[in-house]
């Protein structure tokens, strides 16, 4: 049987650290720095029990030039 | 013809675009359903007023006083400081729903006052006090306040005593559809002097963020004449514009961007966002504005002083030509501009007083011109482009409606198919940023005494592709386009038809097939899921009247079982009578439209029978009480009414329409399918009036009620202790005043009283309240019926009126009766007192005040005084039609003409040549006249 286990693509503010996070489609989360070519120079993110993430409207995703 | 019909010609004939250009920018875009993207769909907290400076709109913008065009890609309107407030006044302020003790509200002071249907002059005024404005105390005294205490309005807090505050008039007048003149004048009413800071503010609506548009449209400043400033707006799609602004202010740029350090918390990616000009005016920022003065967001900043008791103006141009510069920048071009000012804004204020005075009967009062005039001022500047593409939204949510893996979205998760992005008439540009189906059926009465082609449009828009659902449904509103609202669409359709063939001679049958079609999926949809048992008897929940009932009427009952619904079996037998009107007309010219007038002739009678037969000593007719009610069933089989007095029982005799037999008599053999069906059922007549009997000339009735019932009917309307107040209908019977509706369920206690002013629960928001408050479509739909009944029973059926008066009145002085009352409302009376504005003194005594109209949502059902949003011309601005209707009717031309006679223009040149006919167009203009310099 085929099984899927896609996520919603999801943008986050962590205000703790003032960064945007990207949860992309497998689960990953992702620092996304502003700026040009943003999604090229994503870093891992790791979400601890602490992190509090403010979800953020999905049509800010072409600022990052996220992955559709 | 005036100047302005012959722009409406341009217009609809495409020479010149007229009404690209128009008040389209919304008064509210913060709050509403499309710009919210929380989880659980709480709109009003998820977007707020405080956030609205700095957060970039996804769907639409809004402003003060403001225009756009078409399409929205240019907004203009006018940003505001006294120097004293901690934010940029750029909007409207207003409290939502959980804020106020009785829903949303806005609380600011600002009236529509001219606009003529291609906006080619417009005229707006917004109060703005000198004080610092009461943001924090408007909210925390309507939180303290109960649903049973009035609201806390502006004028409670004081900040407009000893006249301190500004009058601020802005006009716009077309020199041609591309060059718009702007006039703001700034009148100090208070005794000193006060600074006042007026930006005239141009921005481009955020396209390029979201969508991931490459070409960016830029404003940047541009080089002109001397004593002035020029703003260059250069976009892919329009091309480029130029606003110059005389008297040469600092022109300030920033960006439409979010300011992502203060809504999120996470560095901006510009220096420049869109409260840069906010933080630069108010906090004094210098570098929150971009020193290059190029950006997406741009304003003149213009500081006034104003004497107590003086004006200043402010004059801009915004063309799509740029100003020739002078060859020695001696200032000429300043000087031949303010010149063409005074020139073009006369002209175009002249072309509106001609335009009024052809459309306004000779016989008003100046009084009853002005409320006319600024009723339909009001239904014009709130034409709103709405923009809302629903797919895409829910995909931005992450609830793409294809996907497996998918979130739920709070509402309109089966609207995907919808795309809006056109200029829609709103009810209220700042409570109801949003089209309302049925309100806007209503909308097209008094909108096509300016512009039936505005009115057509508005009718199929709702039809196309884009809005109405593959099932049939037309879109209720935003809130959850599911909702059921009451199927006005086809009598908007036949009255907006019939109004086109009266005045044009001819009809746009091609139109009233598109229209015919569509709505006959939409018939099917209303039969298919609304009658739940397949008798014709119909549901529909709520309907479009809240709070009316005992239970919410939208949610499951608290009994079990369900409703049969007098108000939703009427509204369907009603949509019948005007399905048939039109099958009728099309037949008359096609006979393949013939089978379709049979059809409706038979689905009104299964309908109409039904009411009266169904359920027996159970059905909706109470014959004790001579009156229609809901009909709870049980789910034990067990039913009983719910003896309510309400608008829902009066439906049932709006259900009504006369029948010329034009169709009959030239088509023998449909005529004989029909009596062959009436004469093999004659059950189906038993209980209604007898659609065979003729009346005055030989004309047909299709009603439920026989003479009878419409008598107890009528009687229990025109008894001022029950349905007929000073000021109109009430929507729930004075009768529960002293007799509250008491039921008993699941040992909770449900009852409906009287109460004419505010709602005193929550249910549906707790921002309107049908139980009791006088409504001006519900009224409009009684006058109506009333004018049916008359054309059919003629002089000879009289009934008493007020009941118990002992003075009896024929059908059509009935409706003139109502239509008087209602106009009541908004006319000063004897005392000078005009009922509206209830007791704010300062409307009804200052002479800045006191003939600035409000149209409100509903009125008190005791005083007439204005309830609810105050600025729902929307259906409110039905009076206007209702003032023209009696104007230009008999009851002669009534009994005598057809039904062209309903649309007959006044248009008596001799008439409007006279002395009085200049007297009415000063008085429409009464309101201070703002003229630049």
């Amino acid at each position: 049987m085929l099984a899927t286990n896609r996520f919603v693509l999801a943008i986050y503010v962590d205000r703790s650290t003032r960064q945007w996070i990207v949860r992309d489609r497998d689960g990953n989360f992702w620092i996304v720095p502003p700026g040009e070519h943003s999604w090229e120079q994503r870093e891992p993110f790791e979400p601890s029990d602490d992190t509090d993430l403010a979800p953020v409207p999905g049509h800010y995703r072409s600022l990052f030039q996220l992955p559709t | 013809m005036t100047a302005e019909h012959d722009r409406l010609e341009e217009a609809r004939t495409q020479q010149k675009p007229w009404k690209k250009w128009g008040p389209y920018l919304s008064e509210r875009q913060w709050g509403t359903v499309r710009e919210d993207y929380s989880e659980g769909g709480d709109a009003w907290n998820y977007f707020s007023h405080d956030q609205a400076r700095s957060r970039a709109y996804r769907w639409g913008e809004d402003g003060l006083a403001g225009i756009s065009d078409d399409q929205q890609r240019i907004c203009f309107a006018v940003a505001l400081w006294n120097g004293q407030d901690p934010i940029l006044k750029e909007r409207l302020f207003g409290l939502t729903n959980s804020e106020s003790n009785h829903g949303e509200d806005v609380k600011e002071y600002y009236f529509y006052l001219d606009s003529t249907p291609t906006h080619s002059y417009m005229r707006y005024l917004y109060k703005y006090p000198q004080a610092e404005f009461p943001y924090a105390k408007l909210v925390e005294k309507s939180r303290s306040r109960s649903r049973r205490e009035f609201e806390y309005e502006l004028l409670d807090t004081g900040v407009f005593d000893e006249n301190r505050y500004f009058d601020v008039f802005v006009e716009y007048a077309k020199a041609s559809p591309e060059d718009i003149l702007i006039a703001i004048t700034v009148h100090n009413r208070g005794p000193e002097p006060a600074e006042l800071h007026v930006l005239p503010t141009l921005w481009f609506r955020n396209q390029w963020s979201w969508q991931g548009v490459s070409d960016r449209p830029v404003l940047r400043q541009a080089a002109g004449p001397a004593g002035q400033s020029t703003i260059q707006v250069v976009d892919p799609e329009l091309g480029e514009r130029f606003l110059d602004c005389l008297d040469d202010p600092a022109l300030l740029f920033t960006e439409n961007e979010t300011n992502t350090e203060r809504i999120f918390g996470v560095p901006n990616r510009t220096p420049f966002v869109k409260d840069g000009i906010h933080n630069y005016v108010v906090s004094g920022q210098v570098d929150a504005v971009n020193p290059q003065q190029t950006g997406t967001k741009a304003a003149a900043h213009y500081r006034l002083r104003v004497g107590g008791g003086q004006s200043e103006t402010i004059r801009l141009r915004l063309s799509d030509r740029a100003t020739t510069a002078p060859a020695a920048g001696n200032g000429r071009a300043h000087t031949s501009l303010a010149a063409r000012f005074d020139e073009e804004f006369q002209q175009r204020r002249k072309e509106a007083d001609e335009f009024y005075q052809a459309i306004t009967p000779g016989t008003l009062s100046a009084d009853e011109a002005n409320v006319m005039r600024q009723a339909l001022a009001g239904m014009l500047w709130s034409k709103q482009f709405y923009h809302y593409d629903v797919d895409k939204w829910l995909e931005e949510r992450g609830s793409d409606p294809f996907k497996p893996q998918r979130k739920a979205a709070p509402r309109n998760e089966h609207w995907h198919h919808m795309y809006n992005g056109d200029v829609i008439s709103m009810p209220d540009k700042w409570e109801y940023p949003w089209y309302a189906a049925w309100d806007l059926a209503f909308h097209i009465l008094p909108l096509t005494l300016v512009d039936p082609d505005f009115g057509k449009q508005q009718l199929k828009l709702m039809l196309r592709e884009r809005y109405m659902h593959p099932n049939g449904q037309i879109p209720a509103y935003e809130w959850n386009f599911g909702d059921v609202n009451p199927p006005v669409h086809a009598w908007a359709t036949i009255f907006t038809y019939r109004l086109e063939a009266a005045q044009e001679g001819e009809g746009d049958k091609e139109w009233l097939k598109t229209c015919f079609h569509k709505l006959l999926l939409n018939f099917t949809w209303w039969v298919n899921r609304k009658d739940r048992s397949g008798r014709n008897v119909f549901e529909g929940g709520f309907l479009g009247l809240d709070n009316i009932g005992v239970f919410d009427r939208s949610a499951p009952l608290p009994t079990g079982g369900y409703l049969e619904q007098a108000d939703g079996t009427a509204w369907m037998a009603l949509f019948c009578q005007n399905m048939l009107e039109i099958a009728s007309e099309l037949a008359m010219t096609d006979p393949d439209y013939e089978d379709m007038a049979l059809k409706f002739v038979e689905h009104f009678l299964w309908i109409a029978s039904a009411m009266g037969h169904l359920g027996d000593d159970t059905g909706m007719w109470d014959e004790e009480d001579g009156f229609y009610y809901d009909v709870l069933r049980l789910p034990n089989g067990q039913a009983q009414r719910l003896k309510v007095r309400s608008m829902v029982g009066l439906l049932p005799l709006c259900a009504a329409t006369y029948y010329t037999g034009d169709l009959l008599t030239q088509r023998p053999a449909l005529a004989e399918r029909l009596a062959w069906f009436l004469q093999s059922r004659p059950e189906l007549r038993e209980t209604i009036h007898d659609p065979l009997k003729p009346g005055v000339s030989g004309r047909r009735l299709a009603s439920i009620l026989d003479e009878t019932r419409l008598r107890r009917v009528l009687e229990k309307m025109l008894d001022e202790n029950e349905f007929l107040s000073e000021y109109g209908l009430r929507s729930l019977s004075r009768y529960h005043a002293e007799h509250p509706y008491i039921f008993q369920a699941q040992g909770q206690e449900y009852r409906v009283s009287y109460l004419p002013a505010e709602s005193d629960t929550s249910m549906f928001g707790g921002n309107s309240n049908w139980r009791g408050p006088i409504w001006m479509p519900m009224n409009a739909l009684v006058i109506r019926a009333l004018i049916q009944y008359y054309a059919y029973y003629g002089d000879n059926f009289t009934v008493e009126c007020p009941t118990g008066s002992g003075q009896h009145m024929n059908l059509y002085q009935v409706a003139e009766e109502i239509g008087r009352r209602l106009t009541n409302m908004f006319l000063k009376n004897s005392a000078g007192q005009r009922p509206v504005f209830g007791g704010a003194k300062k409307f009804q005594d200052d002479p800045h005040w006191r003939d600035c109209l409000l149209f409100y949502e509903y009125f008190h059902g005791d005083n007439g005084a204005g309830l609810g949003a105050s600025h729902q011309t929307g259906w409110t601005g039905v009076i206007a039609r209702i003032l023209h209707l009696f104007a230009t009717m008999s009851a002669d031309k009534v009994l005598q003409g057809g039904k062209a006679t309903f649309f007959e223009l006044e248009v008596d040149p001799g008439l409007r040549a006279g002395s009085s006919q200049s007297g009415r167009a000063e008085s429409a203009r009464s309101v201070e006249t703002a003229r630049p310099r």
